[in-house]
């Protein structure tokens, strides 16, 4: 009986692994992406289009101009009143939840980027944050099989030095941002990826984001991350480890003191 | 590694003109709490420094009004980012008198981002007035 059910687990992962078509590329096809990096300027989703120029996302009044439809502009207007009352919580302060994708291009701290034939990691210190992008030739999953999550799901290929991937499966706008701002996408979100080295010391994401339900025309975002010194590491970001600013009842963020008290002075 | 007196002082020096070169680092939270319009500085003897994230902590005591001591609660970044700026859990020792210059709590309460800070030495952290 043991034999019969070893041989028909066998039978079993012999279908799961023809599956999954391989991937051509070998280990030293593959560039190099060791060590450790960090995203270039502020964690401003689209610095391109962020007004004003130079300002920080979640500072009063700053916005960007994504190609959003007349509904989704009005959204973000309403959200940019909020930020400006420091009522609109970052998700990600309640330290349960990750940051998601793309928002994950934009993050504080620095990045990792794990590269084999099969798949890639991007792993981002803060959060933690983490992108799996299958290269081994599967596609996404089909509808029953796909729901949104934070970073949704990314599949991909090597052209060349550069990884392109594929993501479909978002949160989107249930509880996740790009930035402080309030910029979100909706679950319909299709985001390709092109990252690439365009030199020693620079990584380049450019990314091009279609969404039938939030914007009017593709948006394009590039982001760059720059190589950190030789023997740098990435640390431990245990979010919930010394929380002191807890959400309150009306989406503001409050202070506690050392021994957890409240320190605001809250309206009754 | 074989650290010498004179090397672990080199490190140090190093380290402390990172610091100086970094201003405060990007919180995991909406800041609107605290007015950077209107930055102070605070001076105290440090109670407890909590390295730890998503922030660090300098809990600090100081003369309130009519002299009342004063418990600060002052925000800085995560250690991550504070680590590559050169900050370490012994930056701010307990019992070591200190001046912060701090964006304050729009309430008006005893806490602040932290900005930049003076040590005993004199040395200086951050950014101070």
């Amino acid at each position: 009986m043991r034999t019969l059910i070893k041989a028909l687990a066998m039978l079993v992962l012999a279908a799961a692994g023809g599956a999954t078509a391989q991937s051509d590329a070998t280990s030293k096809d593959l560039p190099d992406w060791s060590g450790i990096w960090s995203m270039v300027g502020p964690t401003v989703f689209d610095a391109a289009t962020v007004e004003p120029r130079n300002g920080l996302a979640g500072n009063p009044g700053v916005r960007e101009r994504p190609p959003y439809t007349a509904a989704w502009e009005a959204k973000y207007l309403a959200t940019i009143e909020l930020v400006k009352k420091g009522l609109f919580p970052d998700p990600i302060s309640t330290c349960g939840t990750p940051h998601g994708f793309p928002r994950l291009m934009n993050l504080p701290d620095v990045y990792e980027f794990a590269v084999r034939p099969e798949q890639t990691w991007i792993i981002g210190e803060n959060g933690p944050s983490i992108l799996r992008v299958y290269t081994d030739g599967r596609a996404h999953p089909g509808p029953d099989d796909l729901w949104p999550t934070f970073t949704g799901d990314s599949v991909g290929r090597w052209e060349g030095d550069t990884l392109v991937f594929d993501t479909i499966g978002i949160k989107g706008e249930d509880g996740t941002i790009l930035d402080r701002t309030g910029l979100t996408l909706s679950q319909q979100a299709h985001i390709v990826t092109r990252l690439r080295k365009i030199d020693a010391e620079t990584l380049e994401a450019e990314i091009l984001i279609e969404d039938p339900l939030a914007l009017t025309a593709p948006w394009r975002v590039t982001k760059r991350y720059r190589k950190q010194a030789g023997g740098s590491r990435a640390y431990d970001y245990a979010c919930a480890e010394n929380n002191r600013n807890p959400i309150g009842a009306n989406g503001e963020t409050l202070t506690l003191d050392a021994d957890g008290n409240v320190i605001d002075i809250l309206d009754e | 590694m074989n650290t010498t007196p004179a090397r672990r002082s080199l490190i140090r020096a190093v380290l402390l003109a990172l610091a100086v070169a970094t201003g405060p680092a990007a919180a995991h939270h909406s800041a609107t709490m605290f007015d950077r319009d209107h930055a102070r500085v605070v001076e105290g003897t440090v109670k407890e420094f909590q390295w730890t994230n998503p922030h660090a902590w300098l809990q600090l005591d100081a003369a309130g009004e009519q002299g009342k001591p004063v418990e600060w609660s002052i925000e800085m970044g995560g250690i991550n980012s504070l680590a590559r700026s050169g900050y370490r859990p012994g930056t701010f020792k307990p019992g070591d008198k200190v001046t912060v210059f701090l964006a304050p709590h729009i309430d008006g309460v005893p806490a602040g981002l932290y900005i930049g800070a003076r040590l005993p030495d004199g040395t200086v952290l951050g950014r101070m007035p």
